[in-house]
């Protein structure tokens, strides 16, 4: 009992000692443990000497970065990587374009219709190009683009006139 | 004597030759034609098995058995991809039928969707001109993977005269269609996967017990 006693008392007294000694340093409790762990290099304080070489500060700055404990097996790779957040979704909204057959996305135009018109209106404007020479030359008046074998309606009277030689596309209407 | 000896070479001759055509030609069951038996493929090169599984043929079926259904191998090698992202696009369209295949890669955004829709048209166009396929819609990805192509290497530098070696990488696609409906499958549910693992528990067999 007394043994016992005796090195509870030892033991008591020397933690308390180094404790004493520890805080006489300044290298108190909280300190030691870190409670956000942050990149070497920002937090270390310049108290050394600046001849220090760089190699001993690399090791020192590995030394506190984070690193992986444990190879990740293909089992656990596998589960990161095939999990249903990670595959692709299949889409519900195609459906065929009414115009043309092709496939569309139900809030999409359909690419080879809206291709189509893209085709024809680049026509267009090489011709109107063609029609007023230099640029910022456009007059000020409304254009009417005129196919084959149209003529001109009264209320075109004042616009200016481009023609395409061809027959009018099903889907640019006149009127 | 001469003549009748000559004769009889070139019967024997003409029947050897028949039997190689045999050996090599329609008759052979299920064979693949016959090739040098020395090997002649460089480690550059790699396995071209995947093209061959085409050249397979078949013994003509007794008329009472179901119809065999067709199938189409494609694949395209050393595709400019990684194969990790050319998985997802595969294992999306594994079991589709062709139509819907098609669908959902031309509108997807991935880089690996309009190699592997070219792949499949490809593939379907095949079906119909030289394997036996009627419709060009009853079609269904039975099979679609991915394998690693070869990476040509590079350095990356890194800072303070490290460097780092960069693969340039590279994938193959492979493709089976067959012809038909595809067959339906239950999901495995975690319970069948439990049941099976305590069933494969109880098969095991004690050596040297009594």
């Amino acid at each position: 009992m007394s043994a016992t006693g005796l090195l509870d008392v030892f033991r008591r007294s020397f933690f308390h000692l180094e404790s004493r000694i520890l805080q006489a340093i300044g290298f108190n409790n909280h300190a030691v443990v870190p409670a956000l762990s942050v990149q070497g290099p920002g937090i270390f304080p310049q108290l050394h000497r600046n001849e220090e070489t760089e190699e001993h500060s690399l090791l020192d700055n590995i030394f506190w970065m984070a690193a992986p404990k444990k190879r990740r097996t293909i089992e656990v790779n596998r589960c990161r990587r095939r999990n249903p957040q990670k595959l692709i979704e299949i889409k519900t909204n195609i459906e065929p374009c009414s115009g043309c057959g092709n496939l569309k996305q139900k809030h999409v135009l359909c690419g080879f219709c809206y291709e189509k018109v893209r085709r024809e209106t680049a026509i267009i404007r090489g011709q109107i190009q063609a029609q007023e020479g230099k640029p910022l030359n456009n007059p000020a008046v409304e254009t009417v683009v005129l196919y084959e074998g149209e003529k001109p309606a009264d209320t075109d009277a004042g616009k200016r006139i481009v023609e395409r030689k061809r027959q009018r596309p099903s889907w640019f209407t006149q009127y | 004597m001469a003549a009748s000896c000559a004769v009889g070479l070139g019967v024997s001759l003409a029947r050897g030759l028949v039997r190689y055509a045999e050996a090599s030609r329609l008759l052979a069951p299920c064979r693949v034609l016959p090739q040098s038996c020395i090997h002649t493929t460089t480690a550059l090169e790699g396995n071209k098995n995947w093209e061959r599984k085409n050249r397979v043929l078949h013994q003509p079926q007794p008329p009472e058995e179901t119809r065999r259904a067709a199938e189409v191998y494609h694949c395209r090698r050393q595709i400019k991809y990684s194969k990790d992202k050319m998985w997802y696009l595969a294992k999306m369209i594994r079991g589709m039928t062709i139509e819907q295949a098609i669908a959902q890669l031309e509108f997807n955004d991935k880089k690996g969707a309009a190699i592997i829709k070219e792949v499949l048209l490809e593939a379907q166009e095949m079906a119909v001109k030289s394997h036996n396929v009627e419709y060009k819609s009853n079609l269904y990805v039975a099979e679609s993977f991915s394998g690693k192509g070869q990476y040509l290497k590079r350095i990356r530098i890194h800072g303070r005269g490290m460097f780092g070696i960069m693969d340039k990488v590279y994938c193959h696609y492979f493709v089976k269609l067959v012809e038909g409906v595809a067959p339906k499958e239950e999901p495995r549910t975690g319970f069948d996967q439990a049941k099976e693992y305590v069933q494969q528990l109880r098969n095991r067999t004690i050596i040297h017990s009594l």
